[in-house]
């Protein structure tokens, strides 16, 4: 496989001395975000996310299963990310690379462990059947920032999917198809998003959000802080890098609330501007006269 | 979900990779990639061609046997319409990502499924021409394909233009072909109970479908309006989508 063209000394160099006079190639603030877009598809649980050049498609979906011997009364979620070579050349097919780990490793901590999907409530008989909800992410496109953006897709595709509805009667369980029974949605706890900070500089003083691939290449460091909308951590990471100054630090995580409210913000809208465009009906429907009772 | 009868095709929708095409079609939506040529692994050099790589990738779900069976189908055939010769000791990689396949909404559909599904491969066969069109691939020919189904219902014989996931249950055989731009037969792959006169009768309807001619008349190509016609206008439709993409990239002159 052809490696990764790596930046040239020059471009290099172009990259950091504008990024000391707090100027970026694209000509953004250094904690300005590249234009984030959200759409949904067709189906369920489909949810596109372009941020700049950087596009994600997730891919959210169910099935009934066995749970675990060891975890009876939980259901399964699973995160499933595998960069293909439509990201770039350099990834090979069922060969995991560095950037593919801490990727789902990221989105392991911050959606799974954070408690955001309430697995209990996937559990339909104890110990015998239960829901298996998979989301699978999709890297179309790879500029830079592929953490924030997988992480946002992930987040929209499980609060957009529906689960088949089911019933419990006499010991039978029914799972009814789309056709049956209108599909609904799992029980979500909060919506957690990662923000990287890459920093630049000799000690790493220069905290840029959002870095493009370009920056990507050439910085000393970065730090992804995932949280919620109400300003609760659910993980940091610092993988090696520069040591950065605590004070710093602080303050990149008060900006990453403010950004990850705007992100929320967006989310929820675009949400209910899906919904609305569902449900085409909607107080019309209700109100026509050969409406079945 | 509303089915598009209408192919709709977008080139050059990934910005880093050399060529790619969005298409989508009777419910498929598949997006591929094309790089190349490019340095090929010690393991797939091949002294005097290039070696056409093709990756199906599910929407849902970890590709399996039906993925590797599908990419083996279409790496023979897309292999005959490049000119590898050209390209010695290189790769030519298409990713093919599927986003959107048609559900049936009578059945809950299962992550794993060990059937092959051939309808989706018209779709995926026309993505990785337009990406390789796209990436500027030299190739012979172009080629396009589509899926007839076989249905007797009461009696009579019914021939289906790109089935719908309902229709390929209840049909009896479904036939996937493709045909180059020269009019020869590039790909035919079968699935149920025909006899040859059925399978006639499917390449008559796939060939109408795939190349119908383009009509001269005083100089400028007209298509012809039939209205007889079944099915959408492939070659037309790949015509039109690359005169529009040809049109965009010369939008500075």
């Amino acid at each position: 496989m052809p490696r990764e063209v790596e930046p040239s000394l020059n471009e290099r160099q172009f990259v950091l001395q504008a990024l000391q006079e707090n100027l970026r190639l694209d000509g953004r603030e250094l904690d300005q975000y590249r234009p984030l877009e959200l759409n949904f598809g067709e189906e369920y649980g489909v949810a596109d996310v372009t941020l700049g050049k950087t596009r994600v498609l997730a891919k959210a979906t169910a099935e009934v299963t066995v749970p675990y011997t060891d975890r009876p009364l939980d259901g399964i979620f699973t995160i499933a990310t595998e960069l293909s070579p439509m990201t770039s050349p350099s990834f090979e097919v069922n060969r995991a690379t560095e950037t593919e780990v801490l990727l789902s490793r990221l989105l392991e901590k911050t959606v799974r462990r954070s408690g955001a999907l309430d697995t209990e409530s996937l559990c339909l008989v104890a110990g015998q059947k239960c829901w298996s909800v998979r989301v699978d992410v999709h890297v179309l496109s790879h500029d830079g920032n592929l953490i924030d953006a997988a992480c946002f897709a992930v987040v929209a595709a499980l609060r957009h999917f529906r689960k088949p509805d089911t019933s419990m009667d006499a010991g039978v369980l029914t799972v009814y198809t789309p056709a049956e029974r209108e599909p609904v949605p799992l029980s979500w706890l909060h919506s957690p998003f990662c923000v990287t900070w890459s920093f630049f500089g000799e000690d790493g003083e220069f905290a840029v959000l959002d870095a493009t691939w370009l920056e990507e290449q050439v910085r000393v460091g970065s730090c992804t802080v995932s949280l919620n909308k109400h300003g609760e951590i659910c993980q940091i990471a610092k993988l090696g890098g520069t040591p950065v100054d605590a004070v710093s630090l602080l303050q990149c995580t008060s900006v990453a609330l403010t950004k990850v409210k705007e992100f929320s913000e967006l989310m929820d809208r675009r949400l209910t501007e899906d919904l609305k465009r569902r449900d085409k009906g909607g107080f019309m429907a209700q109100l026509k006269a050969d409406n079945d009772r | 979900m509303t089915a598009t009868t209408v192919p709709e095709a977008a080139t050059g929708v990934l910005p880093r990779a050399d060529g790619s095409a969005k298409y989508s079609h009777a419910g498929y939506i598949v997006t591929g990639s094309v790089n190349g040529p490019i340095e090929a692994q010690r393991r797939d050099e091949h002294p005097y061609e290039a070696h056409v790589d093709v990756i199906v990738r599910p929407a849902a779900g970890i590709g399996g046997t039906r993925e590797r069976h599908l990419e083996s189908i279409l790496q023979s055939s897309l292999a005959q319409i490049i000119l590898v010769k050209n390209f010695p000791r290189s790769l030519i990689q298409i990713v093919l990502q599927i986003e959107h396949s048609p559900e049936n909404d009578y059945v809950n559909t299962k992550l794993v499924q060990a059937n092959l599904n051939i309808s989706i491969m018209p779709a995926l066969f026309q993505t990785s021409v337009l990406a390789l069109l796209s990436a500027g691939v030299p190739m012979k020919a172009i080629a396009t394909a589509t899926a007839v189904a076989l249905s007797h219902q009461n009696g009579t014989k019914q021939t289906i233009v790109d089935p719908s996931p309902r229709e390929v249950e209840t049909a009896q055989s479904v036939h996937v072909l493709a045909f180059t731009s020269h009019d020869e037969l590039l790909l035919a792959e079968s699935e149920g109970h025909f006899t040859v006169n059925e399978w006639d009768d499917v390449y008559e309807t796939a060939r109408k479908v795939c190349c119908r001619p383009t009509t001269q008349k005083e100089g400028i190509a007209m298509v012809l309006d039939d209205e007889d016609a079944s099915g959408p206008d492939m070659r037309h439709f790949v015509r039109s989508t690359m005169e529009s993409k040809v049109a965009t990239d010369l939008h500075w002159k």
